[in-house]
């Protein structure tokens, strides 16, 4: 209650100083942009941003860069459902289903979607940071190395939902990303594993080429193959607003995701992107119509975008309660803070209440304010992609190629993303999803490095990942999901292939 | 039409790339264009947010301003050896850090100090070792004691194999005849929540990434692994004061350079530009706040002391057996 008329009082603040709410308009409106070009991060934005922050006053800037921290999140999943290039890791989720349903010539109904449950997610996630902030950060802080442990393992059981057709060429695809994670210097040992004594791979594969490499050039020379081949779909722009009645039906998806989506993200360590994969896989394990998923699926991007966008929320808990960030940006909100004098951590709960809740009432502006540019610029995005699939190809072959580049300036990150890009081509020809190549590389490291740190704590005693009570339900929880999972899979399979004999059947039966 | 038009343009464009070219020629006073600060970890890190803070009011010291790229990988070492690498005309420097001084010791790279033509030094940090609020232990003292009675029990965070703060807990216990059990962490951040968990007895750290737990009174404070205080923090012992001899502590550091073969001309504006804002009150005041313990050295200082970091860091390295 008294956390409630702070967050009044805060509101009123920040209302009665008209000039804040530009800053949250500019801030989600870079954000946006910066997200949906693949390759330029929220990350990105809050680090080139900061500069420009210091003579604000702090909560003008912070609300500012958490503007784009929100808008860069959803920003990501407009590219990704347009063009199959997520902007940003978060977003790769999203693309499962949004790009196929704007391949339906729905593009305008799956940005509307995606709007509506960034919003909803993220609104989840601000309300939960306002009111359990201190609770959640508390909790957080009993997850020790065994714990991450199960925590990577269960996210890396989501594999089973993302792998498409083949349960088994799914967990191919994410062993090869395992492997690919296991490249460059090794924090735990202090020696260089497979760099072949280069040092742009020193530091491992670079996460943001791959994932252009991925999706983004992967789909370039998909366009350039199907050029001449596949009509052209005209994409129906007019409809953005998904039905009330639609809308309802998501609602508690969008809500449960979101709330999944705060507590992911409130886990140091993990970020938006793996709330994404799980809320996407456990929307698809609890769905009574799970043959929909990856087709264009309504849940299926609503359910990713709500729990990424709560995934904000999230990563904000730890970084301003203890000091933790939650994930690269919240580092950079981290530095933000500090800058103007404000140290993160308990004593900001303490001595500056009136610096925290506004932080809070700022998040919630953010989610509005994304909510009101999203649904106004998304028939503006959607008509994008009735570009001439000529002139849009090669546009986006050229955003991969600087996407690559600016992350490091770096040129030996465009070939990467290139051999990456080739591999994922020749991979969906055989029937392998990439996705969970990008799950195992963001998890991969987690699950290696917590399982030897875990070893070395109990001197090589394997029994501490169940003698521990959240790692053992952790891992329960994995095994429960992946063997539901997999079941569920098993019948969807099934039952397509009784369709297609049915239709089969059918077709010799008119011949 | 349109053909022309791309033609024009393209035209426009390499006109305009031939004409500052000729600019560049032409100015003969250093510095006339933008300088720029490779820095070797990426954006919005401790590094970078020092390297921005220090180049801030540029213009008002150098008459130009530096622009801060971010070129990150490999531990440090793609952004150091661009920097290396770069054109020797002085409008590339580079922010050169600890693992300079490991990366040839460990064999990650052949590239080290000597490789640069160095500008100054920034800072020296010592690492602190701190516990849980709650732990038995209250001083270095008792850690000792306990960890020479129950040798190998006592688990240790750190920040990273062959980091500056592993590294100094290691030549830490080499000389106090200890022996600990190391856990590594990905950086400073999970060592900490892993200490705020206790799911590490004791961890190591710079004083800049636990000042706030510190006055939080959440975290103790056993000692910094130096031979003098730390700047603003009295309090805390160094490992003289808290009764045990240490000859050279292991030290964190970050510094500037410059690819060899810059005009000794050029390289003399550029200390003097640099010198100044390292100078420059906003900066320190920045410092001040995140508690960074700001020391300046010349460049013959910062040689000397860079070639007895690499003398404290060989026999440290061989006890972790991270020497190659």
């Amino acid at each position: 209650m008294e956390s409630f008329m702070h967050l009044m009082t805060a509101f009123e603040s920040i209302l009665t100083n008209p000039i804040s709410l530009i800053f949250v308009t500019i801030g989600v409106t870079a954000g946006i942009i910066l997200g949906s070009l693949p390759g330029l991060t929220a990350t990105m934005g809050c680090a080139l941003l900061i500069p420009f922050t210091f003579s604000l006053p702090p909560i003008q800037g912070l609300v500012m860069l958490m503007g784009i921290f929100s808008g860069g999140i959803y920003g990501g999943s407009i590219s990704g459902i347009l063009i199959r290039t997520p902007g940003t890791p978060a977003a790769a989720a999203t693309l499962l289903d949004g790009h196929p349903l704007s391949q339906k010539g729905e593009a305008g109904k799956a940005i509307g979607i995606a709007t509506i449950a960034s919003f909803v997610g993220g609104t989840v996630g601000a309300l939960i940071m306002s009111f359990l902030s201190p609770q959640i950060a508390k909790f957080g802080l009993r997850f020790g190395p065994p714990e991450f442990f199960a925590l990577a393992i269960f996210g890396l059981s989501m594999i089973v939902s993302i792998s498409g057709k083949s349960i088994l060429k799914g967990f191919i695809s994410a062993i090869f990303g395992l492997l690919i994670a296991t490249i460059g210097f090794d924090p735990l040992s202090g020696v260089p594993r497979f760099h072949f004594g280069n040092p742009n791979l020193l530091g491992g594969v670079e996460f943001i080429p791959a994932l252009i490499g991925l999706f983004g050039f992967a789909q370039v020379f998909r366009n350039v193959e199907k050029m001449e081949i596949i009509p052209h779909v005209k994409s129906k722009v007019g409809k953005i607003l998904p039905g009330r009645k639609e809308t309802l039906k998501l609602l508690p998806t969008m809500v449960k995701s979101g709330a999944m989506g705060t507590f992911i993200g409130s886990v140091p360590g993990l970020g938006c992107d793996v709330a994404a994969f799980v809320a996407y896989g456990e929307a698809k394990r609890t769905s009574k119509t799970p043959e929909e998923f990856g087709k264009g699926s309504l849940v299926g991007i609503a359910a990713p975008e709500a729990a990424n966008n709560g995934g904000t929320g999230g990563a904000m808990i730890p970084m301003l309660t203890l000091g933790i960030p939650g994930d690269a940006v919240t580092a950079v909100l981290l530095g933000a803070l500090t800058i103007h004098g404000l140290q993160p951590g308990p004593l900001l709960f303490r001595d500056h209440i009136d610096i925290v809740f506004p932080i809070f009432a700022g998040m919630i502006l953010c989610q509005l304010a994304l909510l009101v540019i999203g649904l106004s610029g998304a028939k503006l995005f959607a008509k994008l992609i009735n570009i001439d699939r000529k002139i849009l190809t090669p546009v986006i072959f050229l955003l991969c190629i600087m996407g690559s580049y600016a992350m490091r300036f770096s040129f030996f990150d465009v070939g990467l993303a290139l051999i990456v890009g080739i591999i994922a081509y020749f991979m969906e020809y055989g029937g392998f999803t990439v996705s969970p190549i990008l799950l195992a590389l963001i998890l991969g490291p987690m699950a290696e490095q917590n399982m030897r740190r875990s070893l070395m704590l109990s001197h090589g005693d394997p029994l501490i990942f169940v003698t521990r009570p959240i790692a053992a339900v952790f891992l329960v929880l994995t095994v429960f999901i992946t063997i539901t999972s997999y079941r569920k899979m098993k019948q969807l399979n099934a039952k397509e292939k009784a369709l297609m004999a049915e239709a089969d059947a059918d077709e010799s039966l008119s011949e | 039409m349109k053909k022309i038009a791309a033609i024009l343009i393209v035209l426009a464009l390499f006109g305009g790339m031939i004409s500052a070219e000729g600019q560049q020629d032409k100015g003969s006073s250093f510095p006339n264009k933008d300088i720029t600060l490779i820095v070797p970890w990426s954006a919005g890190g401790g590094t970078d947010t020092i390297a921005r803070a220090l180049v801030k009011n540029a213009p008002e010291h150098i008459g130009v301003n530096v622009n801060v790229v971010n070129k990150t990988g490999g531990q440090g070492v793609v952004g150091m050896g661009a920097a290396m690498a770069a054109r020797p005309d002085g409008y590339t420097v580079g922010m050169i850090t600890f693992g300079l001084s490991t990366y040839n010791l460990m064999g990650l790279s052949d590239m080290t100090y000597r490789d640069f033509e160095l500008l100054q030094l920034l800072n020296q940090s010592a690492a602190v070792l701190y516990v849980n609020a709650d732990s038995q232990w209250d001083s270095l003292k008792d850690l000792v004691e306990y960890a020479k009675a129950n040798p190998g029990q006592v688990s240790l965070g750190h920040t990273g194999a062959g980091g500056d703060k592993h590294l100094s807990a290691a030549s830490l216990a080499t000389e106090l005849g200890i022996e600990f059990n190391y856990v590594p962490f990905d950086g400073a951040a999970p060592a900490r929540s892993a200490v705020l968990g206790g799911h590490v007895d004791v961890a190591v750290a710079g004083i800049a990434e636990i000042k706030q737990l510190y006055e939080a009174g959440e975290v103790k404070v056993l000692s910094v692994n130096n031979v003098v205080e730390e700047a603003g923090f009295p309090d805390i012992p160094t490992v003289v004061e808290a009764g045990y001899d240490i000859s050279a502590p292991v030290l964190d550091w970050r510094g500037l350079a410059l690819p060899k073969g810059v005009d000794p001309e050029v390289v003399a504006i550029l200390e003097e530009g640099f010198k100044k804002m390292f100078d420059d009150p906003e900066f320190r005041a920045f410092c001040d706040e995140v508690g960074l313990n700001l020391v300046y050295k010349n460049s013959a200082g910062y040689e000397e002391f860079l070639s007895n970091m690499e003398k404290v860091l060989e026999p440290t390295l061989e006890s972790v057996g991270l020497l190659k």
